[in-house]
């Protein structure tokens, strides 16, 4: 069979789908708007709004009746009321500020993602600012700055900046955030093979977890306030399987075997062992999320690393 | 062959001894040959200038990771480990660079070598248990790209030889060079007896029509023998004194023709395998700096040339591949950096399409040289940063545009250089003219804030060639 090749259109071209697929993975694309819940979301709203307007009223009222009983009564009453809108407001705003300071850290993370597939030369210099920009009011930061201000010349592509500002800006910081989770992940360990209960366990777990959230989110981006730990959190659980931590089959496997081995041995220091890595895990995905820019291949922080640390623990005295 | 079988098997064992040698530095990592060729201006002079004064200071090089990690200690010049080879004049170099009136170097004649001794924190957890610094001996060796050129007359007889040689001499761009030579060789007859005036006289044209191409405006590279344009310490030996001759199967013993194959013999094992046994062979790394900008502003021949140079250049670093390299043997080279320098004359988004340009020239022999196992990687960059990337205002448009002091001038000026290709096939026939990159030279003031001199990707091109060895 034969065309005229005239007639001939060029077949579509596939970058838009390859830059796509650059682009998951290791770049933590923010997650697509969620359609299933909406219903759930106008019942909540709904009830939440009307619990306002209740207790709205219901202060008003007693307002109302305390002026009623003594001017001085109401006054210190509508004092109060102010006193704790007040405080809300600024409770509310501070809350949005820090949500949106992590939206625009995921919005950078995406950015340098796009600008290291393209490589190309120009686009990587607003948004190294940008990330310099987070940290221009941390003194411990301040010589970092310079020293990245210093090594950037007008000759470096943009994969190249990117590089540098890894190196230079980020690289203090990794290091302070794998202490961290190094130290949680320890802490969970020692806590839960002494602990006596399981409840005890749990509880520990969780709380020690939500401190490592927001010291690694304070440490990369800013402190992420209420709303952005849940958020975290949430964004947390979904991409755990996603990112995977780029560790390799094998080394889940030796994770696996490594506590199996521990396990024969005591079966309470491998629960232990367990809880720990489990901590490490979520500690090194709240690096990622945080981290203003994707991990380059050769800086990702290895969940391995942290095993081997962890079975050296039984073995150190001090 | 000159040579009788004791020769050889003596020359194989003292190779045999020196790739052990070699093997053991590599295995022990504490020492690494790094040789830095290139053509004639394609600064190598400055390329050394500059690693050094960048390793001694450590200030500009943050792309290197054992710098931008903080593990390395210092660094400092040492004494070199050959004593009969000239020491690479460092002092001077860059006094000439940071002179109140700045100029570049002169251009290398010869081998000369230089040791630099860098300590470092070792990365490896195992290793900085066993000791906290170590040390890394860099021997930076640098010779004239000529030499490497020489290589491929090793694979050849005297008439394959003077085939390629004649016929290159008559092809274009060279025709209007080679007309006394090549009138003079037709004249002759390579049957007839042996003279040695004749033989000086064909050899003294043959050189002039290599002076010429050298120094004609195309910047011809392809010249063997190179060592007829530098002869160093055999300025009129008879290994100097032969030129290729049309071949004639008639010419018996005692011909001219017999006289130049045996002097062409004799070029080849005195000089060229001397030159390999001695230095290249030893050598672990190599970079090799092409100014592919000048190629490009000679037009089509000039591009031509570089392609052909580039190929001869390659076939020394084929390794393992049974050829006669292997019969040289010893350990050889694993990493070769192709660097096109003097990136700061276009501006810094065009920097991408130059490295690009210059992987196209070598596209071919590329994959030949990763297979055998050897690493091999193209970049762009400048030892020295003579200008800055501004934007020009053209027509309402921001135009991309460098700005410095072009050579011979005093005061800066900003030019807009044209765009570079990204591939040769892009470069059409018309390519004469078409190019026009300014020559620039240093600014005053170079290295003042005692930070290393200014360059672009001297890191990134430290951290292929030595990065591994710093870990």
């Amino acid at each position: 069979m034969e065309f005229d090749p005239a007639r001939a259109v060029p077949a579509p071209a596939e970058e838009a789908a390859a830059l796509d697929a650059a682009l998951d993975g290791e770049g933590l694309p923010p997650p697509s708007p969620r359609r299933r819940l909406r219903a759930a979301r106008v019942l909540a709203g709904s009830l939440a709004a009307l619990v306002l307007v209740a207790v709205g009223f219901d202060t008003a009222d007693l307002i109302g009746r305390a002026f009623a009983l003594s001017p001085w009564l109401g006054g210190v009453l509508s004092g109060l009321g102010a006193l704790a809108v007040g405080s809300l407001g600024l409770l509310a705003g501070r809350e949005a500020r820090a949500y949106f300071r992590l939206q625009q850290v995921d919005a950078l993370r995406t950015r340098a993602l796009s600008l290291r597939a393209a490589g190309g030369h120009g686009g990587a210099a607003p948004l190294m600012r940008r990330v310099a920009g987070l940290y221009a009011g941390r003194g411990d930061m301040a010589a970092a700055g310079r020293a990245l201000t210093a090594s950037v010349t007008d000759a470096h592509d943009d994969r190249e900046l990117l590089d540098l500002t890894e190196a230079t800006l980020l690289a203090p910081l990794d290091r302070a955030a794998y202490r961290l989770v190094l130290k949680a992940s320890r802490d969970v360990a020692l806590g839960t093979t002494l602990s006596p209960s399981a409840l005890l366990d749990t509880a520990l777990v969780l709380w020690r977890t939500m401190r490592l959230l927001r010291e690694v989110a304070g440490l990369y981006a800013a402190r992420p306030g209420l709303l952005g730990s849940a958020r975290l959190l949430r964004r947390m659980v979904t991409n755990m399987g996603i990112a995977g931590l780029a560790e390799s089959g094998d080394s889940l496997v030796a994770e696996a075997l490594g506590a199996g081995v521990v396990g024969a041995v005591s079966s309470r220091l491998a629960q232990g062992l367990v809880n720990g890595l489990l901590v490490a895990r979520i500690g090194l995905t709240a690096m990622h999320l945080c981290r203003p820019l994707p991990f380059a291949e050769d800086r990702r922080p290895r969940l391995t690393d942290i095993r081997k640390a962890l079975l050296a623990l039984p073995k150190e005295r001090r | 062959m000159s040579r009788g079988l004791i020769g050889d098997l003596g020359d194989a064992g003292q190779r045999a001894a020196d790739g052990l040698a070699q093997m053991a530095n590599r295995l022990a990592g504490t020492t690494l040959r790094l040789g830095v060729t290139g053509l004639r201006r394609s600064g190598k002079t400055v390329f050394i200038t500059s690693v050094l004064n960048n390793l001694l200071l450590a200030g500009r090089l943050p792309l290197l990771e054992a710098v931008s990690g903080g593990r390395l200690r210092a660094a400092r010049l040492e004494p070199q480990p050959d004593p009969a080879v000239p020491r690479f004049d460092y002092e001077g170099h860059l006094a000439q660079l940071m002179a109140p009136h700045p100029g570049w170097p002169q251009a290398t004649r010869a081998v000369s070598e230089i040791r630099i001794a860098l300590r470092f924190t070792p990365r490896a957890w195992l290793r900085r248990q066993l000791t906290s610094t170590a040390t890394l001996t860099l021997d930076i060796v640098d010779y004239p790209g000529e030499w490497l050129l020489d290589l491929p007359m090793l694979g050849q007889d005297y008439a394959a030889w003077s085939r390629t040689m004649l016929d290159l001499a008559a092809g274009p761009g060279r025709a209007p060079l080679s007309r006394a030579f090549l009138e003079d060789v037709d004249t002759l007859d390579p049957a007839g007896p042996a003279d040695e005036s004749t033989a000086r006289r064909l050899a003294d044209r043959y050189t002039a029509y290599l002076r010429d191409c050298r120094a004609s405006r195309v910047g011809l590279s392809l010249l063997q023998p190179g060592r007829f344009l530098e002869p160093g310490e055999l300025e009129g030996a008879p290994v100097l004194t032969f030129a290729p001759l049309p071949p004639r199967a008639a010419a018996g013993p005692g011909s001219l023709q017999a006289l130049m194959a045996q002097r062409f013999e004799a070029y080849k094992d005195k000089v060229v395998r001397r030159f390999y046994r001695e230095h290249f062979a030893r050598l672990d790394r190599q970079v090799v700096l092409v100014d592919v900008l000048s190629a490009l502003n000679a037009g089509a021949p000039g591009l031509a040339d570089l392609e052909r140079a580039l190929a001869a250049t390659l076939e020394s670093f084929r390794h393992g591949s049974g050829g006669w390299l292997g019969w040289l043997g010893g350990a050889s080279i694993d990493r070769v950096l192709f660097a096109a320098t003097k990136a700061d004359h276009v501006a810094a988004a065009q920097h991408a399409h130059l490295a690009a340009l210059l992987e196209s020239f070598l596209a071919g022999p590329i994959g030949a040289i990763r297979f055998s196992g050897a690493e091999l990687r193209t970049l762009a960059l400048a030892s020295v940063k003579a200008t800055d990337t501004v934007l020009a205002d053209w027509q309402g448009q921001p135009l991309p545009s460098v700005q410095g002091i072009p050579l011979g001038r005093d005061r800066p000026v900003v030019v807009f250089p044209g765009e570079v290709p990204a591939s040769h096939h892009e470069i059409g026939a018309d390519a004469a003219g078409r190019f026009n990159f300014t020559d620039f030279r240093p600014p005053p003031g170079l290295g003042r804030d005692g930070r290393g001199l200014p360059n672009i990707r001297l890191d990134k091109a430290l951290e292929f060639l030595v990065g591994d060895r710093l870990a």
